[in-house]
């Protein structure tokens, strides 16, 4: 067994070469970190969606709103608990580049409806009892520093008030959400408030609501209920189509459906610039230890503990700068929360992505460390120790 | 000063040709993925771009971002284009505009999957404007007043039912697709039907905008400014070119900001590949930079000679990257207007702009790689080269 001094020694020999390689591992390793949990933070709505809601939504378009009358009708529908009005406000704050999703809900379900909604602080009564109460995830609290009692001005590209003023809720609560299902980053409001001045012709904007969140009661046949619904409207005025919190989730995925192929071609196209540059270093280093080949295997070491040392410089290559790679990715993941979070929400360097980064990193020492061993040990002792450099 | 002669380097690039081609293919890898990127951005800005017809206007409701956000009450649009001096006309005095409607619509894509197909209901305005390059490539245009429609030719092979002859069912009325058309710009990807059978269909009777061709030299910030205020029929106006790019504004900011970090990660990377195989260049040819510098050659001719050796290197990784990346060209593919959530079908495009930037990174990457190993080459002196080697 060849001592792994020498594999050291021979790493230190050029120092500088072996940083710059370990940070073109590094660099890699980190693109590939960071840029991996984008698909996954992508359908994780949909992994983590819960069972027991069905969405109606218009079976034309998500941007057809459905008659209000419809809540009512699907409330009779056998094994529904509970039936939210969930409505796509799509209002901004200030400057359209502060979007974030606004829904006006019925105030008084919407707690009942998503248990997983934690309110950090503020409270529920207040948030019913105020017409223009709003609960306000916590991304948004990072985002602007709202509080409990703020005034909130939403200014509604959607839904225009006559006046030409934006609309005005009230901080009544902050909520967190650990699934991913609801984001953090979102605004709930009383869809009545919205509503009534369009009643009152004070505001413009869609009639009616844009889905219906159906609680299911415990026991209840899901795929009755869903059939039941879509029947109900089967001849208009708006045809309907229930579908689980999965599928409605992943309709928004499929939208943005070619990011994990670009992200893919992506990595692959940093995997194969750093492979070849380790390939490079390895056999630059192989070509330099020939001759400390030829006398290693005079000294009567096997071919196979020769290629051995060259590989453990591969390997020790690969897993450093793999290391380092991941640990960048960390070091930087809070600033790329800042800048991704609002198109990825819940965007995190996952277990996952490190590990992946660090398989491909020890990948790429193996075949770099394979390919000078192989050229070592397939040299004879004679020839590596007549080897000019 | 005497100079090295170029055939010198090429001929050391040539001696080391196994570290020359896994340099230039790593450089080659890292510029393939920003010269793709750059595609693109292109492909999609080009496609909106190129569809802007010079004289023509598009009015929406005051503070609509896009036609999605868009609606107008079908009066107000009929009695504004009435009124509008500054709209040109047909040879019967008839104006050049129309109301236009646009929804998205849920549809199938034919390798399975849901996407928002943008249908757009048209007037005979709509053809008569003319100028958009549009084209029958099947069948034949619609018939207003049936429920018939004509497709853009980047649906019919992506999406179900969109060939001549097929049936699409919107809401509870079947329509027949009775042509395929191709024209410039996103009208491609969209679905085309008569304004007010779709109207009918949808429980949409509203339109989103005007489309309208104005008289030649008319200032069309005035008229914009003018309808800004308009006491009873008030209007957002821009010119089409305008209102096009608009669209691409967020994907081209998050393709450019992309591309800016892949380039400067990947940059580094390829900067400490290319450094360490010029340094090991360097290693091994101290003997002859010594006889170079024996010959009378100066410090600066050597280190000027690595340097150019090193922007070889990367010229050739640069033309890789570029092979690499126009195998991409005209790929279709399709990605998502965020601005209408609806789907764009287009073709990376690797345009001389991109090119050009491609290489320009590259010879950038030799250029900053070749730099610190060029300058330790230039202070060798003589004696100690050439003992050394």
């Amino acid at each position: 067994m060849i001592p792994l001094r020498l594999a050291r020694r021979n790493l230190f020999r050029h120092r500088l070469r072996t940083l710059l390689t370990l940070g073109s591992v590094a660099t890699a390793v980190f693109l590939i970190t960071v840029l991996r949990p984008l698909v996954s933070t992508l359908d994780a709505g949909v992994r983590q969606a819960a069972s027991n809601r069905l969405i109606v939504q218009s079976a034309v378009s998500l941007f057809v709103s459905l008659p209000r009358s419809y809540q009512e009708k699907i409330r009779a529908v056998d094994g529904v608990e509970e039936v939210l009005k969930f409505n796509w406000f799509g209002g901004y704050y200030q400057d359209p580049k502060n979007f974030f999703g606004q829904f006006g809900v019925d105030a008084e379900n919407l707690l009942a409806t998503y248990p997983e909604i934690e309110l950090l602080s503020g409270s529920e009564e207040e948030f019913i009892a105020n017409r223009r109460g709003c609960l306000i995830g916590d991304g948004l609290v990072r985002r602007y520093g709202w509080q409990v009692g703020d005034a909130v001005p939403i200014i509604g590209a959607l839904y225009p008030r006559l006046d030409g003023e934006p609309w005005d809720f009230q901080v009544a609560g902050i909520y967190h959400s650990a699934t991913s299902n609801v984001d953090n980053g979102t605004l709930f409001f009383h869809y009545e408030y919205v509503q009534e001045a369009q009643d009152a012709g004070a505001a413009g904007g869609p009639e009616g609501v844009g889905v219906f969140t159906l609680r299911l009661a415990p026991g209840a046949d899901e795929m009755a209920v869903m059939a039941d619904v879509d029947g109900l409207f089967e001849n208009g005025p708006q045809r309907v189509q229930t579908n689980r919190e999965a599928e409605f989730q992943a309709q928004f995925v499929s939208m943005v459906g070619n990011v994990p192929f670009f992200v893919n071609s992506i990595g692959g196209g940093v995997f194969l610039a750093i492979l070849l540059a380790v390939l490079n270093t390895m056999l630059l280093a192989g070509r330099e230890q020939t001759r400390d080949a030829g006398v290693l295997k005079a000294l009567g070491f096997t071919a196979r503990e020769v290629a051995g040392m060259l590989l453990t410089q591969g390997l020790f290559l690969g897993l450093v700068g793999g290391a380092m790679g991941v640990g960048l990715a960390l070091v930087a993941e809070p600033a790329l929360l800042s800048v991704l979070g609002n198109m990825f929400p819940g965007y995190g360097i996952t277990l996952m992505a490190a590990s992946f980064g660090l398989s491909l990193a020890l990948l790429v020492g193996v075949v770099s460390g394979l390919a000078p061993a192989y050229l070592v040990s397939r040299t004879s002792c004679v020839e590596s120790l007549r080897a000019e450099i | 000063m005497l100079k090295i002669p170029l055939r010198y380097h090429l001929r050391s690039l040539y001696v080391r040709r196994g570290a020359t081609a896994l340099t230039i293919l790593g450089v080659g890898a890292t510029v393939a993925v920003l010269a793709g990127v750059l595609a693109l951005e292109q492909g999609f800005a080009t496609l909106f771009s190129e569809g802007g017809r010079p004289d023509v206007a598009v009015m929406m409701r005051p503070g609509a971002t896009n036609e999605g956000d868009s609606i107008f009450s079908r009066e107000r649009g009929e009695a504004l284009i009435k009124s509008l001096e500054e709209i040109a006309v047909d040879g019967n005095g008839q104006p050049l505009a129309a109301l236009e409607s646009f929804l998205a619509v849920r549809l199938f894509k034919v390798e399975g999957g849901e996407t928002n197909v943008p249908i757009r209901g048209v007037q005979p305005g709509s053809f008569a404007i003319g100028g958009a390059g549009l084209v029958m490539d099947s069948g034949r245009t619609i018939e207003f007043g049936t429920d018939e429609v004509i497709v853009g030719s980047s649906l019919t092979s992506r999406i179900q039912n969109c060939r001549t002859g097929d049936v699409i069912v919107l809401n509870t009325t079947p329509f027949r697709v009775v042509g395929s058309f191709s024209a410039d710009g996103p009208a491609s990807s969209e679905i085309w039907g008569d304004l007010d059978r779709l109207g009918q269909a949808l429980e949409r009777r509203s339109p989103s905008r005007i489309l309208a061709r104005l008289r030649p030299g008319t200032d069309l910030d005035a008229l914009a400014e003018r309808l800004e205020n308009h006491p009873t029929a008030p209007a957002k106006v821009m010119g089409e070119a305008e209102y096009l790019s608009s669209q691409t504004a967020m994907l081209s900011i998050v393709l450019t900001a992309l591309g800016g970090f892949l380039a400067l990660v990947m940059g580094v990377g390829a900067v400490f590949t290319s450094t360490n195989t010029m340094l090991a260049a360097l290693a091994a040819r101290s003997h002859e930079i010594g006889v170079l510098r024996a010959l009378g050659y100066r410090p600066l001719g050597v280190f000027l000679g690595f340097l150019l050796e090193s922007l070889l290197l990367g010229l050739g990784g640069g033309l890789v990257g570029c092979l690499f990346a126009s195998f991409l060209s005209g790929v279709e593919t399709g990605t998502t207007n965020f601005q209408t959530f609806t789907e764009v079908a287009f073709a990376f495009r690797v345009t001389p702009s991109v090119l050009l930037s491609a290489v320009t990174f590259s010879l950038a990457l030799g250029l900053i790689g070749g730099a610190w190993p060029a300058w330790r080459a230039a202070r060798l002196s003589p004696t100690a080269a050439m003992r050394r080697g």
